[in-house]
């Protein structure tokens, strides 16, 4: 009878243990945090993740092809960012050599995109003094998609960036006045200032710069994600975003910047 | 989005692409018609055609985009689902052309971060069907093809296919040959399928889309895609086929909802085989009615889950609800102190069987409950007035035993069927024994027991027997156990005045557990019926004490004693629930339509289902949920808390279980703006449990920038 009973509770442990292993053992195995430097901009590096985001001949969007005068604005908008890739990556946020920026683009369409801007609002939410993000949106995917962003922008400027891309989540995007005022009245923001700010010279001008950021990083898709000075294209790990935090900060983030 | 290409049209164009296509393979090809080549490691596109060029009167070409997406990269269907984007074609350039029309084939679902996403992956060819402007006249395609793939980032793809078709004749088999494969992919049209889509309504309470469907074939691994334009997006659906696999009942929760929906279309696939049908809301919700498809019980699973029914029943034995058998267990053990080891072994062993019958007749109770349709739940007897007015006789005699009031054996019989009264010491007792604990352990359940009954109750008859067989074996395992060491009983010192003690003792026990089946016999059938048992109950057992010349007529007033009970409860219970007043006033009363509605308007929502049988519930509220920190933050004005009470038989409630996966209770679920579809609570709580939940579901994660 005792050896019985003890086959019985082995059975029974290693069913178990056979399920928390496999529970937990596939986010025990060891990610490695690899970077490589990238030859432009210099001073930035890049996390080489399963590598999915190589391989692309050139950075696309599902745009329709441009005249002269949008390719002239591009262009202008390249060189603008270019002198100055910090200023364009993080804006005003208030940084230090302890409080590492991230600058992340999104856009409406792309599932992942959502996961990242929730958690990148969660880590800022629990973690104020360590981490600030600059939110762009990067609308590679048609019209709705850049009309989506031209929306969160214009939301982000009365403060409710993260809320209206949480919105959205309850109903898909559409560009209609109607949308736009229950939207508005959902969030709490003002209504006409929010329309207006949509069509604003400033809201497009920040549209030509995250897409230059682009450019110059040569983002593939999205979402894509700058900490500090690491360049992250698509999903990655909380970890691993934790780590790349953490490492910024000990290497000393800004140093990009000021080479820029 | 993407071309919208009406379910009626589907069946046309099919037929004359198959045809075409038939024809076609039975002439040899010289030379590929093929497209220049899109390339990376997301996707490689090209355009083939079927036909190396255009024959003279020839009115349409089938055209196919051969999709070839990288490991680990997906494309999406004409709806994308949640968020993505199809595949679009823009043929400005291009000559001789009147139309092109691309024909879906039937999407996968991909689930990635719970968003639900359409399409495909590997390769797949999207067949096109071409109408020639000039008939005979030769073709020049300029395709500009925009389109999104999406791995762990999402890369959008626009680019130019040229594909030039002179005048000529001849196909290209393999071309041919990978269009028709995908050709016989494309979902079917109502009228050609053997599928057919019956009912497809809408429920605002529950917020869902539910879908009948039927199929002269069997269902094997169906799915289903419903498509109301962008504004309506769609969760998992929960899928459940009739034991012949020939009807088909899902639910799918809605994600996104707008009135301004387009006409909607429904796809239905199966292994090899799909139907698109426009399709008309009803407002007739049809019930679920079968058991889950997708759990289609593997051996292994069956057994996973067994073993968890194993630890459910284990587990039981230490519940609160267990509580009163204890004494039971304990007087058995008392009993056979000083009885031979073979007969203790043997009296163990028929407990354990009593234990197991029952749980067996409960097995079968709930498959003919089931199979006449009604809905069944653990513990659900306790609902039952003339259950519960048994039980309370078979205790109170149990304890007036105990107490020394009577010892002989009731002329009916029924401690010698039901309790271990008798001084024949007869494995009769033991099984009754066991079976009145295994009844008294059913009113509540279990941490692991309730992942095993609901896979039990979605299931078939065999996962029925499995499970509740294991978890009768789990309850039996203390009789099991000292069936297997009768030596454990030797450790008991030998009888003397210590057992009158603790006889007195466990009486007492019963005695209060007399007191509370009483208490819920006054929930489930109102006072006056509890009143006559409690009556009756004392007469039977004045009766049994005292000695009568006419033995005929004591049994009849015996008989008497047990029958105007439980015939006086059924006639006797009263319709009507006395309002129980719960002491503190912040529960409201349980509206399950309003839940979602509160959850909207930024409240959280803490639903607690209860009932006076129900002892662990009891402990719930006693040690949880009436303690300060949980009783302030739930009768905060940001939190409404609801309370169900499941005494009594109540189909809502009954549903509200089965929609969130349960079928017994304590069940405690918390919604809030952050847990729309709500976070469900284990069985037992505990007051960090409780705040833990009521916080993630009202914490708006919001940062404002």
């Amino acid at each position: 009878m005792d050896s019985k009973k003890r086959s019985t509770l082995l059975t029974l442990g290693a069913i178990v243990a056979g399920y928390a292993a496999l529970r937990t053992v596939p986010s025990l195995l060891p990610e490695k945090l690899e970077l490589e430097p990238l030859e432009n901009p210099t001073g930035f590096r890049k996390y080489v993740a399963g590598d999915t985001s190589g391989g692309f001949d050139l950075f696309v969007g599902l745009d329709t092809p441009e005249g002269a005068e949008i390719v002239a604005r591009k262009e202008a908008a390249f060189e603008r960012v270019s002198d100055n890739i910090c200023g364009a990556l993080y804006g005003d946020l208030e940084t230090s050599a302890a409080r590492v920026p991230m600058a992340s683009f999104s856009d409406y369409y792309c599932p992942y995109c959502r996961v990242q801007t929730k958690r990148l609002a969660e880590m800022t939410n629990s973690m104020p003094n360590e981490v600030a993000v600059a939110w762009h949106e990067l609308p590679l995917l048609g019209d709705s998609s850049n009309l989506a962003a031209k929306a969160a922008l214009a939301a982000k400027r009365q403060g409710a960036y993260v809320s209206f891309h949480e919105r959205l989540m309850k109903t898909p995007f559409q560009a209609s006045p109607e949308y736009l005022s229950r939207l508005a009245g959902d969030l709490g923001v003002d209504e006409d200032q929010l329309v207006s700010d949509m069509e604003s010279a400033e809201v497009v001008r920040e549209l030509e710069n995250s897409s230059a950021l682009a450019r110059v990083f040569s983002f593939v898709g999205t979402p894509a994600l700058v900490i500090g000075r690491t360049v992250v294209q698509g999903q990655i790990s909380d970890r691993m975003l934790r780590e790349i935090i953490d490492l910024e900060r000990e290497d000393g983030w800004d140093s990009a910047c000021m080479s820029a | 989005m993407g071309t919208r290409v009406r379910a009626s049209r589907f069946s046309l164009c099919l037929l004359a692409l198959v045809a075409s296509l038939v024809a076609l393979t039975l002439t040899e090809g010289v030379r590929a018609a093929e497209s220049n080549i899109y390339s990376n490691s997301a996707v490689n596109a090209r355009l083939v055609s079927a036909e190396n060029g255009v024959a003279p009167d020839a009115v349409s070409i089938s055209l196919g985009l051969v999709l070839e997406y990288g490991e680990g990269w997906k494309g999406y269907w004409r709806t994308p689902g949640e968020v993505g984007l199809a595949p679009e074609i823009d043929w400005t350039g291009s000559s001789n052309l009147a139309s092109a029309e691309i024909l879906w084939p039937a999407p996968e679902r991909f689930e990635a971060f719970g968003i639900e996403n359409f399409g495909y992956s590997g390769e797949v060819v999207l067949p096109i069907r071409v109408m020639l402007e000039d008939r005979g006249e030769p073709l020049e395609l300029r395709a500009r093809v925009a389109l999104l793939t999406c791995s762990n980032v999402c890369v959008p793809h626009t680019f130019d296919l040229a594909l030039d078709l002179a005048n000529g004749t001849g196909i290209d088999r393999a071309s041919a040959n990978a269009i028709a494969t995908f050709v016989f992919q494309v979902p079917a049209a109502p009228e050609e399928s053997d599928i057919e889509i019956d009912t497809v309504a809408l429920d605002a309470k529950t917020s869902s889309l539910f879908v009948t469907a039927q199929s002269t074939q069997p269902f094997q691994t169906v799915d289903i895609f419903p498509e109301f334009g962008p504004l309506v997006t769609f969760g998992k659906p929960d899928i459940r086929l009739s034991p012949d696999r020939s009807e088909l009942w899902a639910r799918i929760p809605l994600n996104a909802w707008s009135d301004d929906y387009v006409a909607p279309l429904m796809t239905v696939t199966d292994a090899d085989r799909a139907v698109t049908a426009p399709v008309v809301l009803s407002a007739d919700i049809p019930a679920p009615p079968y058991a889950r498809s997708a759990s289609g019980s593997g051996p292994f699973q069956l057994v996973l889950i067994a073993a968890v029914a194993f630890l459910g029943g284990l587990i039981l034995n230490v519940m609160p609800c267990v509580l009163p058998v204890l004494s039971i267990k304990l007087a058995s053990v008392l009993k056979v102190s000083d009885q031979p080891r073979r007969v203790i072994r043997n009296g163990f062993l028929f407990s354990a069987l009593g234990v197991l019958t029952f749980v067996w007749m409960l097995a079968v109770l709930i498959l003919v409950l089931k199979w006449i349709g009604v809905s069944v739940g653990w513990g659900i007897q306790f609902q039952n007035p003339i259950f519960v007015a048994l039980m309370f006789i078979v205790v109170a005699a149990f304890a007036a035993n105990l107490f020394g009031l009577f010892e002989i054996a009731l002329p009916v019989g029924i401690q010698d069927r039901l309790g271990a009264g008798s001084d024949r010491a007869g494995y009769a007792a033991d099984f009754g024994t066991g079976l009145l604990a295994a009844i008294l352990a059913t009113p509540c359940s279990a941490p692991f027991l309730g992942t095993a009954i609901t896979f039990a109750l979605a299931g078939n008859a065999v996962d029925v027997l499995v499970v509740f067989t294991a978890l009768g074996i789990g309850l039996a395992s203390p009789y099991v156990l000292i069936a297997a060491r009768p030596a454990l009983i030797e450790r008991i010192p030998r009888p003397g005045r210590w057992m009158l003690f603790v006889r007195m003792l466990l009486g007492v026990l019963l005695l209060a557990t007399a007191a509370w089946l009483l208490f819920v016999l006054v929930g489930v059938a109102g006072w006056r019926a509890t009143v006559l048992v409690a009556v009756s109950v004392g007469v039977l057992i004045l009766l049994a004490m005292t000695e009568w010349s006419s033995v005929s007529l004591r049994r009849i007033l015996m008989a008497a004693s047990l029958a105007i009970p439980l015939v006086g409860v059924g006639l006797f219970s009263s319709q009507q629930r006395s309002e129980a007043s719960t002491g503190t006033t912040y529960w409201q009363a349980f509206v399950p339509q309003d839940i979602a509605r509160h959850v909207s308007e930024g409240h959280t929502v803490f639903v607690d289902v209860t009932a006076d049988w129900c002892l662990t519930c009891k402990a719930n509220k006693t040690l949880v949920l009436d303690r300060d920190s949980v009783a302030d933050r739930l009768s905060d004005e940001a939190v409404i808390a609801m309370q169900a009470d499941w005494t009594r038989p109540d189909d809502e409630i009954a549903r509200f279980l089965e929609r969130h996966g349960r079928y017994g209770i304590p069940f405690n679920i918390v919604f809030g703006p952050e847990a729309p579809s709500g976070i469900a609570l284990p069985e037992v709580l505990s007051q960090t449990l409780v705040l833990e939940a009521l916080n993630r579901a009202s914490t708006r994660n919001v940062v404002r920038d």
